[in-house]
């Protein structure tokens, strides 16, 4: 669960660099071919991919909080054994990403420490809440759907690291989301406790969900860097039509309701009312939506949401329990706790 | 103490006092998912040592995909110019984007050497892109019969096929088989 779509990119676009030297790197980007670490790159390409695999890094481990709480409180042995490899491989993918981004040039230690002291960002969707046991149903079904799409396009990027590690996790990912899928059904067959629990969870989620992918695109989107480059093979909005394409009808057939939603500061729904804007374009095969709350996205990106400083709090805290261990496993000494 | 932080993280917004650590070298890691296939790069790892690198490739790169044998070796000993006279282990990265994978040995006498006799006897005419050697005493070796690497218990609860069919079987019963193929094309399946 995670990607690299919304990374904020301020980024030049090599225009420093030897005009000949990127005039012949663009093309052979732009002709499907891949760069590998040792060759000739641009500076600004290789500070974006860092930045790039440090958000999503980031991301990986972030997002694993909210479900390693749940673990404890699995509703059965199955369920609890699929959540426990779920935050395994998350972790697993955290440490692979941060080993591409270390190769970039920024080391892992300046990125666990920018981390938790909020020099860099990780996904927003991981800053609301996760209430009950439906949201980590919802959040294996849509935002790993989510990120499934948007990975699979990173998969087909430029940057032969970074593919590789994207293969890899989108392996696990296809797991994750096929039990998530699993919990939804089986929660929607249910009482009507468990299909309003879900219906309430689905309330939370559709938002970051369709906020995943990051801004609107701007008007000058493919000669921005992350697209001429081939990082990014896709613009958020392109994903954005397509998620809601496959999973409008299908949270419908389930007979959950896609509602337009009001929250208050602690990410929990005040109002819901169904997306009025909700059909099917029969001409274009695209389904109408209510866009998110870009308001609202933009303040939780700002650190402003229900649940950032409680996120950066726990990981801060996981980093410097782990001192001695780190200390132990380098010097053979232990430091004393208090 | 250690207060249990799920009930409410401590929010803390001093510098931090934790010391920096040093960077963990790295290590290149090859898995071989059946006896009959080749050693491919799986990934790189970051470890203090041998012993932990192994422990980190079983977790990493192990355990979630069928694995008979792993081999793991210092990214700088891929990278050394010394003299080593040694069998070497040689792979090849055919393209760019691709993993290296195993072609061969060679006896050489230095990695400039092997990475020569790599060329010779198991190259050719053929475009490549890299190509990687190490002395084979510096490889260090999992093997699936003494070390476990993957489990033969049923793993299904952590793996996609292992929801494939029930899941469609539940769309099926409340959406037409047309609607959930298509809803199934983003599946990735190719990577089940």
């Amino acid at each position: 669960m995670s990607a690299s779509a919304n990374v904020e990119v301020k980024v030049k676009d090599g225009s420093g660099e030897d005009p000949e030297k990127l005039a012949a790197f663009e093309a052979h980007v732009q002709a499907g071919g891949l760069i590998e670490p040792n060759d000739w790159m641009p500076e600004d390409y290789r500070s974006l991919m860092l930045r790039m695999a440090e958000h999503h890094a980031n991301s990986e481990i972030v997002g694993a909080l909210p479900e390693g709480e749940w673990i404890t409180r699995a509703p059965n042995l199955k369920r609890k054994l699929a959540l426990t490899a779920k935050v395994q491989d998350e972790v697993g993918h955290g440490q692979m990403l941060y080993e591409v981004a270390q190769d970039l040039g920024k080391s892992r230690n300046a990125m666990l420490r920018d981390l938790i002291t909020g020099k860099t960002k990780y996904h927003n969707c991981f800053n609301y809440p996760c209430p009950t046991w439906a949201d980590i149903c919802m959040i294996a079904w849509l935002i790993d759907g989510a990120a499934i799409l948007n990975q699979g396009t990173l998969a087909h990027g430029s940057f032969g690291p970074y593919i590789r590690t994207m293969r890899r996790i989108n392996m696990e990912e296809a797991f994750h989301f096929k039990h998530g899928e699993d919990m939804v059904l089986t929660l929607m067959s249910g009482t009507e406790h468990q299909k309003k629990m879900a219906q309430d969870a689905f309330d939370r989620w559709w938002g970051p969900s369709i906020a995943f992918f990051g801004p609107h695109d701007r008007p000058d989107e493919l000669e921005r860097p992350a697209m001429k480059w081939r990082m990014k093979t896709a613009t958020n909005d392109e994903l954005r039509q397509k998620f809601v394409n496959r999973f409008a009808p299908a949270a419908m057939a389930t007979g959950l309701v896609i509602n337009v939603c009001e929250k208050d500061e602690h990410g929990m729904v005040t109002k819901a009312t169904p997306d009025p804007l909700l059909k099917l374009d029969e001409e274009t095969g695209n389904w109408g939506f209510t866009q998110p709350d870009w308001d609202e996205f933009y303040r939780v990106i700002r650190g402003n949401g229900p649940c950032n400083d409680e996120r950066v709090a726990l990981r801060r805290f996981s980093y410097e329990q782990g001192e001695w261990v780190r200390n132990a496993i380098l010097n053979g000494q232990t430091t004393s706790q208090n | 103490m250690i207060t249990n932080p799920r009930i409410k993280p401590p929010i803390v917004t001093d510098e931090l006092n934790t010391q920096e650590v040093h960077a963990f070298p790295v290590w290149e890691v090859f898995t071989k998912k059946k006896e009959t296939d080749a050693h491919t790069h799986a990934g790189s790892l970051s470890a203090p040592n041998a012993q932990m690198a192994a422990n980190f490739a079983r977790e990493h790169y192990g355990q979630d995909q069928v694995c008979c044998s792993m081999w793991i070796g210092l990214r700088d000993d891929f990278k050394s110019t010394d003299a080593c006279e040694d069998t070497y282990e040689l792979f090849v990265q055919w393209n760019a984007g691709d993993r290296h994978v195993h072609v061969g040995q060679a006896n050489a006498s230095s990695r400039e050497d092997a990475e020569t006799k790599c060329k010779t006897e198991f190259v050719g005419d053929k475009e490549f892109y890299t190509i990687w050697s190490l002395p084979h005493q510096a490889m260090h070796a999992i093997d699936g019969d003494e070390d476990m690497i993957w489990r033969t218990t049923d793993q299904s609860y952590r793996l996609a096929k292992g929801y494939s069919k029930i899941v469609r079987q539940k769309w099926d019963a409340i959406r037409a088989s047309k609607e959930v193929d298509d809803y199934q094309k983003e599946d990735l399946k190719d990577t089940f």
